[in-house]
């Protein structure tokens, strides 16, 4: 597969605040990876740095083989999202006819159905939209401009459920016809987890995990019971988190259960349950575990 | 070439900042000049021989500086997001300011041939003549016209790229070092006693001659903003 992506030892520095730091990975083929973190963990810089907005201090970014930042033809492949992304005084429509004519492989059937999907107002002022009507017109142009390398930072910053859903389904079925390189930096990290074939967890700049998705949905589990019971049953497992209130205790395992650790627990009188992708994410960039970088099954 | 196009289009889809406005503020402003003129012959005054001139067409000039200005902070972070460098998209935004130029200097230059025709707008009135500079044959009006206009829109866009890279202290350095250098430049020229030359050089050259010295700058400004835009970051 043909490597779209690439960071070899990227650092991005502002003052003395290191933004992004030490970061490398790579994207390989038609994928769609989830870039996740806490709030100014390094997310949309780094999206920035892909898409050639930003500079790197340090390092090297390659996009489709080039530097993003480098040449029209190259920029042209890439789209970045953004949540705060400024506006000249642009009605919607103007918007979306600027991207048009930006972008070589530009839907524009696509468009005008996610326009009416997310009734977006065409003649409206952009800054005259509300939070979730303005990502919803990022949504349409992030999706209808097929670009080879599709980065999303924060795609849906005040959208309800519903357009949330709509979102997902519509990348879904593009992605299903249009395989290209999809990047997406969320919080809401479970409603999107079905779709994610990679997660990268990026916690103070650096890449805290990166891991396919499906090798961390499990990874962990949580264990709850009578206080005795959790002691015996976690002895001699890694453990991420040990809690005991009152005769009960819960505990976080890093491991997957096999049979005869499933019928253990039964005995036990255990409940068992494997960590959602988000629980898995909030243990591994816990303030506690900070820098303790760990990679899972890649 | 086709992505410089691709840059200038998109900053007409601000037709308002670049095509109506320059016009309408230059037309309220003739308006104005044109009734305090009118009321003046009226009661009399200004039928003599001499020359009044209103300077007011300057406000087409000030109105470009502030386009200029929005091409490089409203119009940017967008623009970029685009698929365009950093370079297309100063290069295609030159282009389209100085295109334009070369159309609003030949507006101003139609508009000064009515102007002497009908005698000053049948008032004596000089609004599209100003001394020295636009004052001349039709074709050097033309010409000083655009070099003007080309040279504020491409020092609003350097100010303007200046403050997106580096901030409001980095506008308030480029400024300050922009006092230094002329402030040095007169220091210079007290101390090797060359206020003399430098005042035949003005009184001397011609306005072709100017408008020579101000394409040269206009071309230095161009360099200096390819330059900062190079790191510029959104």
């Amino acid at each position: 597969m043909t490597q779209t992506i690439s960071c070899h030892g990227v650092a991005r520095r502002y003052g003395s605040h290191l933004a992004v730091d030490q970061v490398s990975f790579e994207v390989h083929g038609p994928s769609v990876t989830g870039l996740l973190g806490r709030n100014g963990a390094g997310k949309t810089t780094l999206l920035r740095l892909l898409a050639g907005q930003e500079l790197p201090s340090a390092g090297q970014v390659r996009v489709l083989g080039g530097d993003p930042a480098g040449a029209d033809a190259l920029a042209r492949q890439i789209v970045l999202v953004r949540e705060d992304q400024a506006f000249p005084d642009f009605k919607v429509g103007d918007a979306l006819r600027a991207a048009g004519w930006s972008y070589p492989r530009w839907d524009h059937k696509l468009a005008d159905a996610l326009v009416s999907d997310f009734d977006l107002p065409s003649s409206r002022q952009v800054k005259k939209l509300s939070r979730g009507m303005r990502s919803a017109l990022g949504i349409v142009i992030g999706l209808a401009a097929q670009a080879p390398v599709t980065l999303f930072d924060e795609p849906y910053a005040g959208l309800d459920a519903t357009a949330r859903r709509l979102f997902y389904d519509r990348l879904l079925a593009d992605y299903t016809e249009h395989p290209r390189t999809v990047v997406v930096s969320t919080h809401l990290i479970d409603e999107i987890a079905d779709l994610l074939e990679r997660v990268l967890v990026i916690d103070r700049g650096h890449i805290a995990l990166d891991a396919p998705a499906d090798g961390l949905r499990g990874s962990a589990t949580a264990v709850s019971g009578p206080a005795p019971a959790v002691a015996v049953f976690v002895s001699g497992r890694t453990t991420w988190e040990h809690r005991t209130v009152g005769p009960l205790a819960s505990a976080t395992v890093a491991d997957m259960l096999d049979a005869t650790d499933q019928a253990r627990a039964r005995q036990l009188h255990l409940s068992v349950a494997p960590l959602s992708l988000q629980e898995v994410l909030v243990h591994a960039t816990r303030p506690d575990r900070a820098h303790q970088a760990e990679r899972v099954g890649s | 070439m086709r992505t410089w196009l691709s840059v200038a289009r998109y900053h007409l889809l601000q037709r308002l900042n670049y095509l109506v406005l320059p016009w309408a503020v230059l037309a309220f402003a003739f308006a104005v000049n044109l009734a305090i003129f009118a009321s003046l012959h009226a009661s009399g005054a200004g039928t003599g021989g001499s020359r009044y001139y209103t300077g007011s067409v300057a406000t087409i000039f000030i109105f470009w500086f502030i386009a200029g200005l929005l091409t490089t902070t409203r119009s940017l972070p967008f623009g970029l997001a685009l698929g365009v460098t950093r370079r297309t998209y100063y290069l295609g935004s030159v282009g389209l300011g100085t295109a334009l130029a070369v159309a609003y200097g030949l507006g101003l230059t139609l508009l000064q041939v009515i102007e002497r025709a009908s005698s000053g707008w049948g008032l004596n009135m000089h609004f599209f003549r100003v001394p020295y500079i636009l004052d001349g044959p039709w074709y050097l009006t033309w010409l000083s016209a655009f070099v003007g206009l080309a040279l504020l829109y491409c020092y609003a866009m350097w100010f303007g790229l200046v403050y997106r890279r580096w901030d409001l202290l980095g506008l308030l350095s480029f400024i300050a070092v922009q006092v230094v250098v002329i402030g040095a430049g007169a220091l210079a020229a007290t101390w090797s006693h060359g206020w003399h030359s430098i005042d035949h050089f003005f009184t001397t050259i011609s306005a072709a001659g100017l408008t020579g010295v101000l394409a040269g700058i206009t071309a230095a400004l161009v360099v200096g903003g390819l330059s900062t835009v190079r790191r510029l970051t959104v």
